[in-house]
């Protein structure tokens, strides 16, 4: 008989053996044993404040890494805590493994204290779940759990671990294949689908990529970036596919849908073939669904089949990975070059002066002369001031399109957000977790007042580990987003979205060690900006904005993107109430 | 329209739980639901309502679902060729006993709680079994859709 091992240790190992570096969670009753084990395992765990923090953490740790990220929570109220960062993680695909403590299995089913059924409560929010029944089995389970978090559609997969399990022991037997370097590629694909897309794009005039999170996951920017310049096609980003390629690319042309800008929605409109790269045609990009890019042929690349043909017919579906697929369009193209066939035919300039003629016409723009502090002015401020790989962190509401429309994206993987769930408070803990896997990069997270207080515990996590976050605070006194649809859709009928009664977020950092500031004067912004970004400790710095600015574009909810209302109408422009209201 | 949707899971009763919730979310109506356990996991068929457009979505999303190892989709074919049959006979197998008089050759593919799935050989059509039984219990469809098995993703292996 060999040495046999704890659960626990199995647990730990397992972990080491999928590279795990770093977890986030708290401890508690039932995993007491793994904590025991975990004293002297030399794996890093970091202790948040609150389970729904290390869900969004081990979240923003994937999105950056493009690895597992990994969290964990005891039984009971430890587990229920973690399941709106996995719902979150699953509506993203985010590659998430949650561990859970459960009770012994003997006591399972009897309602014991700090029981639940967290196999059934995250059913829904998962990819898969496993309860783990012998220390035996968790070698195999764990690498399951692992490659199931990481192959085709990404997703979080949950282990729930009772304890009993992680004090039994077992001679452990490793699966020998690497967890991630070796996944199995998904294509469903033909090269005769290959070859009709290639036809339907070189026949084009008017085409747009329309691209998002899934070339992200597969890491297919740089090709998707050469098959652009390859086809003078100019390319749109969803909010999960920001970074995908850079927002100085001249073929890009940021952000569509419900705030994308005018250019980009007038080119969704008035094209001729949208080709998808890892999308959802989900309702916020698309608006009155049957008047989405209505003039196109549509061509849809995705891994999961499921998402082809679920929104809006396409005319071709090329089910595979991201990278893969468009590495075969590429190869084809090109062949097309040599037998004489230009990818990139003329007409495509004319399209691309159109798009231009629409930019000029009705920019991305805000009021840039006024006294008080407009957000845009922050957003745009920090991101010039910010590092070349900064990765930037939101939460979600106004500050979140803000931040989509003025940041200047630079690259893939410096962009988290919680964009299918949409949950307030992942922007600081997300940081958090970025910041953990590179901790020599700046991680700014820009949070609105309102989501900054569901998550703003985690102040004592950054203070205890010098996790050196920077936390841009874009206060409005209001729950920002609410408002402005209370304003626009609801006749001003403004109902529970005053947090004048706040704290003082500044003194708040303060008392938990963090260097803290209020910014409320224009004139203040960029020096204070420059000074909160010029160290490696956590900062903050609380803007207090101009609380009745709104994002515009905006496509009123049911509308078509051509519907979309550019600016506000001058009356909102002239309307001081709301200042008056939370004035500064 | 309906449907019948032939499902092969692992043994994990929570993949099982994942389709009824899937079934739920997408708005497939259930008529008639039957369950059967086999020695590597289980088998589940749906009789369902569900429109024609919806059908290649919900194909789809079941055969990608985790611990899902086989999909199969039915078209009810009530007036044309059909190769298939369902026969829901309860409690009541004298139905099936008949039908197995007329087409003795047939291959039973699912059997739970009275609830029975058969493919008829080719050269027999089903369209009489509706003629020659005109039950509503038994209803004769066409395969339209199958996944590929999926095994489990890993197989531990010793180090």
């Amino acid at each position: 008989m060999g040495k046999q091992f704890t659960g626990s240790e199995i647990l730990l190992e397992s972990l080491r053996r999928e590279d795990v570096e770093v977890f986030f969670g708290l401890p508690g009753g039932v995993v007491l044993p793994l904590y025991d084990a975990l004293y002297s395992s030399g794996i890093r765990h970091l202790l948040v404040r609150h389970e729904q923090a290390a869900a969004f953490a081990a979240d923003g740790y994937a999105r950056v890494t493009g690895k597992v990220g990994v969290c964990l929570g005891t039984s009971g109220p430890g587990a229920t805590n973690l399941t709106t960062g996995l719902t979150s993680a699953m509506m993203d695909s985010i590659p998430v493994v949650a561990l859970t403590g459960q009770v012994p299995l003997p006591l399972i089913g009897k309602d014991a204290f700090q029981e639940c059924d967290t196999i059934g409560i995250t059913m829904p929010s998962t990819k898969r779940s496993f309860l783990v029944r012998s220390a035996a089995d968790l070698p195999s389970i764990m690498h399951q759990a692992f490659k199931t978090a990481i192959s085709g559609r990404p997703g979080p997969v949950l282990v729930d671990l009772p304890k009993s399990v992680l004090m039994g022991t077992a001679e452990p037997t490793y699966p020998t294949t690497p967890g991630i370097e070796q996944l199995e590629r998904i294509r469903e694909w033909t090269d005769e689908d290959v070859e009709r897309a290639v036809e339907m794009i070189l026949e084009s005039r008017r085409a747009v990529f329309y691209v998002g999170g899934g070339v992200i996951a597969a890491n297919a920017w740089r090709e998707l970036r050469e098959l652009a310049e390859l086809t003078h096609i100019p390319v749109t980003t969803t909010l999960m596919g920001l970074g995908a390629i850079p927002s100085a690319h001249p073929l890009s042309l940021g952000m569509l849908g419900m705030h994308g800008s005018y250019a980009t929605n007038q080119a969704i409109c008035n094209c001729d073939l949208l080709i998808g790269v890892g999308v959802r045609f989900d309702d916020r990009v698309t608006g009155r669904l049957k008047d989405f890019a209505s003039l196109a042929k549509k061509i849809h690349i995705d891994v999961d089949p499921a998402e082809v043909n679920k929104n809006v017919r396409v005319d071709v579906g090329l089910v595979g990975d991201a990278r893969e697929t468009i590495q075969a369009l590429l190869q084809a193209l090109q062949r097309r070059r040599g037998e004489g066939k230009s990818p990139a035919p003329p007409a495509r300039q004319q399209w691309l002066q159109r798009i231009e003629s629409w930019r000029s016409e009705h920019p991305l723009t805000y009021d840039k002369y006024g006294h008080s502090v407009k957000p845009q002015y922050v957003i745009e401020t920090l991101s010039h001031y910010s590092a070349e790989d900064a990765v930037v962190s939101v939460d979600v509401g106004q500050h979140q399109m803000w931040t989509a429309q003025f940041w200047k994206f630079r690259g893939p993987r410096t962009w988290l957000s919680s964009s299918g769930l949409g949950s307030m408070g992942y922007g600081f803990p997300a940081a958090m977790g970025a910041q953990l896997a590179f901790p020599d990069r700046q991680v700014i997270a820009v949070v609105g007042d309102g989501g900054f207080q569901m998550t703003l515990n985690d102040l004592a996590t950054v203070a205890q580990y010098r996790v050196p976050v920077k936390i841009a605070i874009i206060n409005n006194r209001a729950l920002g987003m609410v408002r402005q649809w209370q304003e626009i859709f609801f006749e001003k009928r403004y109902c529970d979205i005053d947090l004048s009664f706040a704290p003082d977020f500044a003194k708040l950092a303060e008392s938990y060690g963090i260097r803290g500031v209020r910014v409320d004067h224009r004139t203040d912004v960029p020096d204070a900006v420059r000074d909160f970004l010029s160290d490696r400790e956590p900062r903050l710095i609380d803007f207090w904005v101009d609380p009745s600015e709104n994002v515009y574009p905006i496509v009123p909810p049911g509308a078509s993107l051509a519907e979309m209302v550019v600016e506000p109408p001058r009356v909102l422009v002239e309307e001081e109430a709301l200042d008056d209201l939370w004035a500064v | 329209m309906q449907w019948l949707i032939a499902l092969d899971t692992n043994g994990d009763p929570i993949t099982s739980c994942r389709l009824m919730n899937i079934f739920r979310r997408k708005g497939v109506s259930i008529v008639t639901l039957a369950m059967a356990a086999r020695p590597e996991g289980f088998s589940v068929i749906a009789v369902a309502e569900t429109p024609e457009s919806e059908v290649e979505h919900i194909f789809n999303f079941l055969r990608r679902v985790e611990g899902v190892q086989l999909v199969t989709y039915y078209r009810h074919e009530p007036l044309g060729d059909a190769s298939f049959v369902f026969i829901d006979a309860d409690a009541d197998s004298s139905s099936l006993a008949r039908f197995l008089q007329t087409f003795p050759e047939s291959k039973l593919i699912f059997a739970s709680h009275g609830k029975y799935l058969l493919e008829i050989p080719g050269d027999r059509k089903p369209r009489a079994v509706s003629l020659d039984f005109g039950k509503q219990e038994i209803l004769p469809f066409t395969r339209v859709k199958t996944s590929i098995p999926q095994p489990e993703l890993v197989t531990a292996q010793a180090s």
